[in-house]
């Protein structure tokens, strides 16, 4: 941080290399899409770039986190039109199988449970089993009530599994 | 549920090029950042200043200033930024304060603000190439402005990485302090 604060904007890279898998991750999750996540992810470096002077040197990572889950937020409500999902659907669930689905199956049919979720549920169930965050973390990340989001957690969980299960079913 | 996490957390992969795209951003934010410095250095240098000039002297300094920011618009790589709304007074600590709105399908996006007197059409925001973000630079004085962004010259929407504002008649908005004000 000292040497892009001091103009060696080539040093940044350092900061995406090792900042960006985890930010990737996250955004991917959320939003669905690679092509959006990667936008946003994009944004959140440049923001980040761009305030780099306020930020704690100890606290670039969590900064720069913070900013990715208020992006992955707004890019959500902007989008206007409900985007088509990545795979399809239909397919995806019928031939997935909790027990023996094959990784790419599996795969699909977690995606489309996560877009079941609605976007509070499945933002809080990321950050708390993905991203290992405590709930103080995640109040002062979303601005939501703990109660709020043990809620949204446990009702994301809830629905995750009814919608898988109904797929062995099915 | 254990086995759904674990897949969760697996990496993913983006595009090989991501990176370089991110930094060449970075570098394009960097240079903005750097032209930025030079106009408001300048402007701290003549402020404050008395410049006498002869008749003959005058009309070389404004000779100059035409080809000054001519190169200037040359240099620039996007559309033509439109005017600061409200010139600041002499005297006045100005901030060059950036506004930033994600809006990939907008065909518009204008800010308006006490900065402007809520003019629709004073203050259009210029399309970064490639992306869907759109930014004006701004030179305000000091002091706490309430604003929200216009899409598509109809739509108005608060700022969504600043504080809210009130608003009397109810629209979303947003507010930015300068200079600790």
């Amino acid at each position: 941080m000292r040497r892009v604060l001091a103009g060696d904007t080539r040093a940044y890279a350092r900061l995406v290399e090792r900042y960006r898998d985890r930010l990737a991750r996250y955004a991917v999750r959320m939003l669905g899409d690679l092509a959006d996540a990667e936008d946003v992810v994009q944004e959140t470096f440049l923001r980040g770039f761009r305030s780099l002077e306020r930020c704690r040197p100890d606290g670039f990572g969590r900064w720069l986190f913070g900013i990715l889950v208020n992006r992955c937020r707004t890019h959500a409500a902007q989008r206007s039109r409900r985007r088509e999902l990545v795979v399809n659907n239909e397919a995806a669930v019928a031939n997935a199988s909790v027990e023996r689905a094959e990784p790419q199956e599996w795969q699909q049919a977690i995606e489309w449970a996560l877009e079941q979720l609605s976007p509070d549920q499945r933002e809080a169930f990321l950050l708390k089993h993905v991203e290992d965050l405590s709930y103080d973390e995640m109040e002062q990340l979303t601005g939501a009530r703990v109660p709020a989001l043990k809620m949204r957690v446990f009702r994301a969980r809830e629905e995750l599994r009814r919608l898988l299960m109904e797929t062995v079913r099915g | 549920m254990e086995r759904l996490i674990e897949t969760l957390k697996e990496p993913v992969q983006l595009s090989p090029d991501f990176d370089a795209r991110v930094l060449a951003a970075v570098e394009r934010v960097a240079e903005d950042a750097h032209r930025t410095r030079s106009v408001t250095s300048i402007a701290g240098w003549l402020r404050g200043r008395t410049i006498r000039l002869s008749p003959l002297g005058a009309s070389g300094l404004a000779a100059a200033i035409v080809a000054a920011v001519l190169i200037g618009s040359s240099i620039v790589d996007r559309e033509a930024a439109p005017a600061p709304p409200r010139p600041a007074a002499a005297g006045d600590q100005v901030q060059m304060t950036q506004f930033v709105l994600v809006a990939p399908e907008a065909r518009s996006v204008a800010v308006v603000g006490d900065f402007n007197d809520w003019n629709l059409s004073a203050t259009p925001l210029v399309r970064e190439a490639g992306d869907g973000m759109w930014w004006i630079t701004l030179p305000l004085s000091p002091g706490r402005y309430r604003y929200a962004f216009v899409v598509d010259g109809t739509t108005w929407q608060s700022d969504p990485d600043a504080p809210a504002a009130e608003d009397e008649f109810g629209r979303p908005s947003s507010v930015v302090s300068i200079g600790g004000a």
